[in-house]
């Protein structure tokens, strides 16, 4: 991992064409601002985190799919 | 062209019915082509096949059957990235997460898959609100689906006609 210290209002820049400035810091709470192409996707790192971990889960689903239909339509 | 699937054994795909993924499945950045497998017209639940990895399949649905009023906004870095250019284009299919021991069924409506259903590529795509869950019970909302199954005629939809033409026995 790429460690650097920046100070509120520098930035930094990813690539040719990501840059992320350091806006705001209160107490614990770090406000930053992201440029980046429409195209590429910014994501809080736990979100991404848990929705790799589910889809990881998911794909070790174990029942055929017309058994699981079967079950959810059953009055 | 014939592919290996662990699941289903040796099937026929036409090269035609292939979804690529332009943008990852998080966590299998590796797959990039995958096609949609289905039981039978009237079970909306479909496999999205690897045709790379004949061991990674995913449970798919269309999240309108499960949540009737599922309508999340779609951004246009998105649309742009998948070359979207009608509303009629866009196709959205949700992971279902399935457990047999105990019975458990979740829909990742947080995260669908985008899907551009004319040019066939697509990105998973992670909305904003937090309102739609990553484990959406889908059990806990079996009314729900009964309602979705009807208002979208059926489960099977045109859209879903569109991107699968393969039929598992």
């Amino acid at each position: 991992m790429l460690i650097l210290t920046r100070k509120l209002g520098e930035s930094i820049t990813i690539g040719d064409d990501i840059k992320i400035t350091f806006l705001d810091i209160k107490g614990k709470q770090l406000r930053m601002g992201i440029d980046a192409p429409k195209h590429v996707s910014v994501y809080r790192g736990e979100i991404y985190q848990a929705i790799q971990e589910q889809n990881l889960e998911a794909a070790a689903s174990d029942l055929h799919i017309s058994k699981v239909w079967e079950r959810l339509i059953k009055k | 062209m014939k592919i290996k699937t662990t699941r289903f054994g040796q099937i026929d795909i036409n090269e035609s019915e292939l979804i690529v993924m332009k943008g990852p499945i998080l966590g299998f950045e590796h797959l990039r082509r995958f096609v949609l497998l289905i039981h039978d017209r009237s079970t909306p639940l479909c496999w999205l096949q690897s045709v790379e990895d004949p061991s990674t399949a995913f449970v798919v649905i269309n999240p309108r059957i499960i949540r009737p009023d599922y309508n999340p906004p779609i951004v246009e870095g998105d649309v742009e990235f998948l070359d979207i250019k009608k509303n009629e284009e866009i196709a959205l299919l949700a992971i279902v997460t399935v457990r047999s021991q105990p019975f458990r069924v979740t829909a990742n409506i947080r995260a669908p898959i985008l899907i551009n259903a004319e040019n066939r590529m697509a990105r998973q795509i992670v909305l904003d609100d937090p309102g739609y869950p990553i484990q959406y019970n889908v059990i806990d909302h079996k009314a729900d689906v009964n309602k979705g199954v009807s208002l979208t005629g059926g489960g099977w939809t045109k859209t879903t006609g569109r991107l699968a033409q393969q039929t598992i026995v």
